[in-house]
């Protein structure tokens, strides 16, 4: 039983906490759901993985990327709506026009639409680099060669293009 | 819309989050779901770690059928050879109550809860560089996958451990110990049980890995040394007993106070315990399903994130494994182009 956490563990989630938020954040656009997304990664690391192995950060980056999508995926319109309409843009928040803060919140709404729409690879590895994962730490979590990393990113950015137009 | 457009649109601020907070709320989930922490690894200087825990896997599968499996009476006579692969599920509770029980997952220890565990030919494992080389050094030819999907990149590096045996004898006293070490009282375990031993043997096995840097010792580093693709060979393990039988065996593991209901009808359900590997699959975090690879009955494992994918099957007196990041059908393509 879990009494208490190894210090290896606690050492980790300090490290890693906000990074896999905002992992977990770029793709849902909602803090709560993206610090019950974290949560969720940890307890699957934690009951399946000592907490002091070298690939720790770099499953919890792919895990928290992956849960994430699978969390988008699965809001149906009327959560999505809800969310779009808690969470206007960045630009939009500084606004107090509500036809700009309705705007903002359907291209938000959009955005996500085109993320669960891209191929899994190609959305986890945007929530990763726009979370700020270095091209080592994005080839780490996605298990490909870093020299591969600038391009396979620059086809996920060509597509999300092409899915919000 | 340029890559600032996109930063934009996927949100240019990080959440402001409170770490203490949340590890507050971890650690009343964990303790309130009865979730174990699975114990950190001890840090040692290996060699080729990967194969070292290669083996310790290996050795754990292989005893945790002679657990499941069953015996004959008489003289020595070989009970178990697998024919064919199973999944069990197991719960949260069950990996609980197992990790108490074993002190984590290091083999004598978990053995040592029943009894003592000794091996007589401990697995040593080798590294090679080519195939043939690998083929020769297990005394079979060393199949490989002829189609790979284009994640897998580069050539894999070889691991051959040695045919290995080991002795098990079931000791009253021993079981008795480690549940008072866990305040509990344990099953006495059966006369007909106690002192009776089990010879294990595993082995020769091939392993083919891409992907894990070569070198990486799993010690120091910031990157993981995480494989692409892992594909194992292995002259199917035997279990021989001098006595103790299969109900005898059966009955004793289902008594165990830890094991859940569902995983007790799960092992009752073997139809053929002497020739069926149970495969553990846990409840929460994976699925499987029988599947058909190379033309028999194999065994698919999924990882519910979506991360991890194996095969397990068994073929003319081989145990085969694909394990990696695949969908269900890149693993089982992978499978079927082993030649």
């Amino acid at each position: 039983m879990a009494d208490s956490l190894s210090p290896a563990f606690e050492s980790l989630f300090r490290t890693e906490y906000a990074r896999v938020v905002g992992i977990a954040h770029r793709v849902l656009a909602d803090q709560a759901e993206a610090e019950d997304v974290a949560q969720d990664v940890f307890v699957s690391f934690y009951r399946s993985h000592p907490a002091n192995v070298p690939y720790a950060p770099a499953w919890l980056h792919a895990a928290a990327a992956h849960a994430a999508l699978n969390a988008l995926r699965g809001r149906d319109r009327r959560s999505r709506r809800e969310a779009a309409q808690a969470l206007p843009l960045d630009a939009a928040a500084v606004t107090d026009d509500p036809a700009e803060v309705v705007a903002a919140s359907e291209t938000r709404d959009e955005v996500r639409a085109v993320l669960a729409r891209l191929p899994e690879r190609s959305a986890a590895m945007l929530a990763l680099r726009y979370a700020g994962l270095s091209y080592a730490e994005i080839a780490a979590a996605l298990d490909i060669r870093a020299s591969s990393v600038g391009t396979l990113l620059r086809r996920a950015e060509d597509a999300f293009r092409r899915e919000l137009q | 819309m340029n890559d600032t457009d996109i930063a934009r649109a996927l949100g240019t601020t990080d959440p402001s989050v409170n770490t203490d907070d949340a590890l507050v709320r971890f650690r009343a989930r964990v303790q309130s779901d009865g979730i174990a922490e699975v114990p950190p690894v001890a840090r040692r200087r290996i060699s080729s770690r990967w194969l070292q825990g290669l083996a310790a896997a290996a050795g754990v599968v292989i005893v945790a059928s002679a657990l499941t499996l069953s015996g004959v009476a008489g003289s020595i006579l070989q009970i178990f050879e697998p024919k064919s692969v199973v999944g069990v599920p197991v719960s949260q509770s069950d990996l609980n109550y197992l990790s108490q029980a074993c002190s984590g997952l290091n083999l004598e220890e978990c053995m040592g809860a029943y009894g003592t565990f000794v091996w007589t030919t401990p697995p040593q494992p080798k590294e090679f560089q080519t195939r043939g080389q690998a083929s020769a050094d297990a005394g079979f030819a060393v199949q490989t996958p002829t189609s790979l999907p284009s994640s897998v990149t580069g050539n894999p590096r070889y691991g051959v451990i040695n045919r290995s045996s080991a002795t098990f004898t079931f000791s009253a006293d021993s079981t008795r110990q480690a549940a008072a070490r866990q305040n509990r009282t344990a099953p006495p375990l059966p006369a007909d049980i106690d002192g009776s031993k089990l010879f294990i043997t595993g082995g020769p096995a091939a392993v083919q890995i891409w992907g894990a840097p070569a070198g990486a010792t799993g010690a120091t580093g910031a990157y993981p040394d995480v494989p692409t693709l892992i594909v194992g060979q292995a002259k199917a393990p035997t279990i021989s007993s001098d006595g103790v039988t299969v109900e005898e065996l059966r009955s004793y593991l289902l008594s165990q106070p830890g094991i859940s209901p569902q995983l007790a009808a799960a092992i009752r359900a073997i139809g053929d315990p002497s020739s069926t590997l149970p495969v553990p699959v846990p409840a929460e975090l994976a699925i499987s399903h029988p599947v058909t690879v190379q033309g028999v009955q194999g065994l698919y494992i999924g990882d519910n994130t979506g991360i991890a994918s194996a095969v397990i099957w068994q073929k003319d007196g081989m145990m085969f494994e694909v394990i990696g990041s695949f969908t269900e059908s890149q693993a089982l393509s992978i499978a079927n182009s082993m030649r």
